[in-house]
């Protein structure tokens, strides 16, 4: 290598810290590195950044991926990479995006808190409405673009607090996110666990070997329930999420307790997935007779005749092949219906919501409490740690008889070392003749 | 499901591939101007050439697609197009390329060792003559050298190739397979090389070509440049011109003094090379994708 080529791109190297303040402004912490809210040392507008430092040294596969995929997408809801910094001295990589100062699990978790508190929030009529149809013209741009997310939920939606893009969804976190025309290998081998348990499709646990657009979706139908309730509608304990089999005998228990067992004229093909021997041999249909989503629903007050549910079960269709796509989806009449969905989600209102909180030392020592992400979306441990509190498992459609249950939060590792929000439930099978919640510190 | 999203040549018009990387002819001699102090331009595509073939040399080494080799050689070109061959070794530069190419197409990550070990094997077996010594570069000036390919990239890593193009095109024709395998070989460009190969087995492509609305005359001055290309390999096959290579480099090129100190296999291009993938000049990649597109972009419509 050429002495005076280094010396020469060394002087011409912009560095992070020469251009960016962010000392002490940490938001958030996980395996994929740390995440700092930053301003521009000389600036004139004091718009904020989200600056990522990717954990570890050099150009891993993964930062490899997340930079190929984010330098080539542009599209209002999918989160905007403005600037890769190359530290060549400590061979760090810092991207830069744009700071996203909200995200639905913070916003879900608000409004669950809130109805636990009986000090329900005013929530704009329109909301959950704007913000579907933005993560779904988001995904349709990733879809359009043979992009699969691959890890939808609730953490990896950003919404833009004040500013110009106010009340704005950005899709975030594309690590995983690959290009799927012609895959060089099937997805299933690179890896084995990928998308959080509750918002799987259920041909990923009975363990199809290719991830499809359809996966995506399905995962858009569980935001979209937990937005029109606040309860994970698949939620489920999980603590064998180490496991790289795809099956998951408790998660699919879950699913058929909601949305019924699935009819074989509904779902023809379900006979050639590869778990489903042992589908059979664990699951009995009659279990699940009484379930569907219509009733489950309707014990959260969202009415079987609504274009909102209508469009829900479209979303939630266990047949992939017969699942709705983003396309067919935005122009679904749910849109069409007054009042339409608007480009600021808040409406104009004011945000209810906390800003990001910084980290200290001590946060970062015992993984961080809440607010991560900020403008990435990545949501390794952005979640907080063990904080027992006693609420109710949200209502299942079974005819046993209801049981409270711990609900907590556990480190539970899955892919990249997720912390995710766990019911410990001993009985899976719950009524709901009751919806009281404990103070629930998530 | 794979033909509906394959057509997605909205894509590639906002890519940094089109936005960023279609270099011409004036850009590329102006980066390329302090090289061509000392080397010819024809000189100047014989090192193209050589290292293009040292990047296919160790992809294969490796079991790599070729579709990992390929983006491998064109983030080759694209740093060369921005840098002097004297700023980095290119020796360096084709495993960093390759190193890095495989995770970008996610053939998953080549171990460190298994890197280093094939560049030796490689250079060992099959370039001695313009190398004699031992591969000299360890895992940690990869490394190093990989952050300065990125940075120069600007961080563009997805690439562009004609293969798919090529089959789908393929696919719509309803060619007999000979012609496919001929054109798959000359598969810089989709279009021209189908014209191409229609030329060399006679066949008459004018009506569909003419339906597709390309401009026949880019596709034209793109099949002369790739033939153009085949001449220069005619040439590059004389152990005089490797030499006289040989001398300017030695002199003038420190980095690259030691490529050719006895090359004299003569053989060794031409058989092979048309065999394995043709490498282009970075104008005639730019140019193709900018055809395909074209075409991508009218098939669009009446789809």
């Amino acid at each position: 290598m050429d002495y005076e080529y280094k010396v020469k791109t060394a002087q011409e190297r912009a560095k992070v810290e020469d251009l960016f303040d962010f000392e002490g402004c940490k938001v958030g912490r996980g395996t994929y590195g740390h995440v700092y809210k930053a301003k521009r040392k000389v600036s004139t507008d004091g718009r904020e950044y989200a600056l990522k430092q990717i954990e570890g040294t050099g150009i891993s596969m993964s930062a490899c991926r997340e930079i190929a995929l984010l330098r080539e997408l542009k599209h209002p809801n999918v989160i905007n990479l403005n600037k890769v910094f190359l530290s060549h001295t400590d061979r760090k990589v810092w991207l830069l995006f744009d700071f996203a100062e909200h995200d639905l699990w913070h916003i879900i978790k608000f409004h669950r808190s809130a109805k636990a508190n009986k000090k329900p929030v005013d929530v704009p009529r329109n909301m959950v409405k704007s913000l579907l149809y933005q993560i779904l013209d988001g995904i349709h741009y990733l879809h359009a673009n043979w992009v699969l997310h691959r890890d939808l939920k609730p953490a990896n939606i950003l919404v833009m607090g004040e500013g110009i893009e106010r009340g704005r969804v950005k899709i975030a976190d594309m690590g995983f996110a690959r290009l799927f025309n012609s895959p060089l290998k099937p997805l299933a081998d690179l890896d084995p666990v990928v998308v959080t348990f509750w918002y799987r499709a259920p041909e990923l646990l009975l363990g199809a070997r290719h991830y499809t657009k359809a996966i995506d979706i399905w995962a858009i139908g569980c935001i979209f329930a937990e937005l029109l309730t606040y309860e994970p509608i698949f939620h489920c304990r999980q603590e064998d999420i180490k496991t790289s089999n795809p099956y998951h005998h408790d998660q699919l228990d879950r699913i058929f307790n909601v949305m019924g067992f699935p009819q074989e004229k509904d779902w023809e093909d379900i006979r050639k997935m590869p778990e489903h021997p042992t589908l059979t041999k664990d699951f009995k249909r009659s279990n699940y007779v009484n379930c569907t989503l219509v009733k489950y629903m309707e014990k959260h007050k969202v009415k079987p005749d609504s274009k909102q549910f209508h469009l829900l079960q479209k979303l939630l269709t266990m047949d992939p092949t017969k699942r709705i796509t983003s396309e067919q989806a935005m122009k679904d009449p749910y849109f069409m219906e007054e009042p339409l969905p608007s480009q600021d989600v808040f409406e104009g209102k004011s945000i209810p919501y906390p800003k990001r909180e910084f980290l200290t030392n001590e946060d970062d020592d015992a993984a961080d409490t809440g607010a991560s992400k900020a403008g990435t979306g990545h949501s390794s441990s952005n979640q907080p740690t063990a904080k027992r509190v006693r609420v109710m498992p949200p209502a299942t459609t079974t005819s046993t008889s209801m049981t409270t249950s711990d609900y907590q939060h556990m480190h539970n590792v899955q892919g990249g070392n997720q912390q995710g929000m766990v019911f410990t439930s001993g009985n899976m099978a719950q009524t709901s003749t009751s919806t009281t919640y404990g103070q629930s510190r998530f | 499901m794979i033909l509906n999203e394959i057509n997605m040549a909205g894509n590639f018009w906002h890519s940094s591939h089109y936005q960023q990387w279609l270099l011409d002819k004036q850009d590329l001699a102006r980066e390329r101007r302090h090289d061509l102090k000392v080397l010819s331009e024809e000189e100047y595509q014989k090192i193209m050439i050589f290292f293009a073939n040292f990047i296919q040399s160790l992809g294969e080494q490796l079991k790599l697609r070729q579709q990992v080799i390929a983006t491998a050689t064109v983030y080759f070109k694209r740093f060369y197009a921005r840098n002097s061959l004297k700023c980095i070794d290119p020796w360096l530069m084709a495993p960093t390329c390759v190193f890095l190419s495989s995770k970008v197409e996610e053939f998953g990550v080549i171990s460190n060792s298994r890197l280093i070990s094939t560049c030796q094997q490689v250079v060992k077996n099959r370039y001695s003559h313009a190398y004699p010594q031992e591969y000299p570069y360890r895992i940690n000036v990869v490394l190093e050298c990989e952050f300065y390919l990125l940075e120069m990239l600007d961080c563009c890593l997805v690439i562009y190739h004609p293969y798919r193009p090529l089959t789908e095109y393929f696919a719509e024709i309803n060619c007999e397979d000979t012609l496919y395998a001929l054109a798959w070989r000359i598969v810089n460009d989709s279009l021209p090389c189908l014209h191409i190969a229609c030329v060399i087995q006679q066949k008459d492509l004018k009506q569909w070509l003419a339906e597709l609305n390309v401009d026949m005359d880019k596709i034209l001055e793109i099949s002369r440049q790739i033939l153009s290309l085949y001449e220069l390999w005619k040439m590059y096959d004389e152990k005089q011109d490797i030499q006289g290579l040989h001398y300017k480099k030695t002199a003038n090129l420190h980095s690259l003094s030691k490529m050719s100190s006895e090359h004299s296999d003569g053989g060794f291009i031409s058989a092979r090379r048309i065999d394995s993938k043709a490498k282009l000049t970075r104008e005639n990649i730019a140019k193709s994708d900018f055809v395909i597109s074209t075409i991508d972009q009218h098939r669009l419509c009446y789809i």
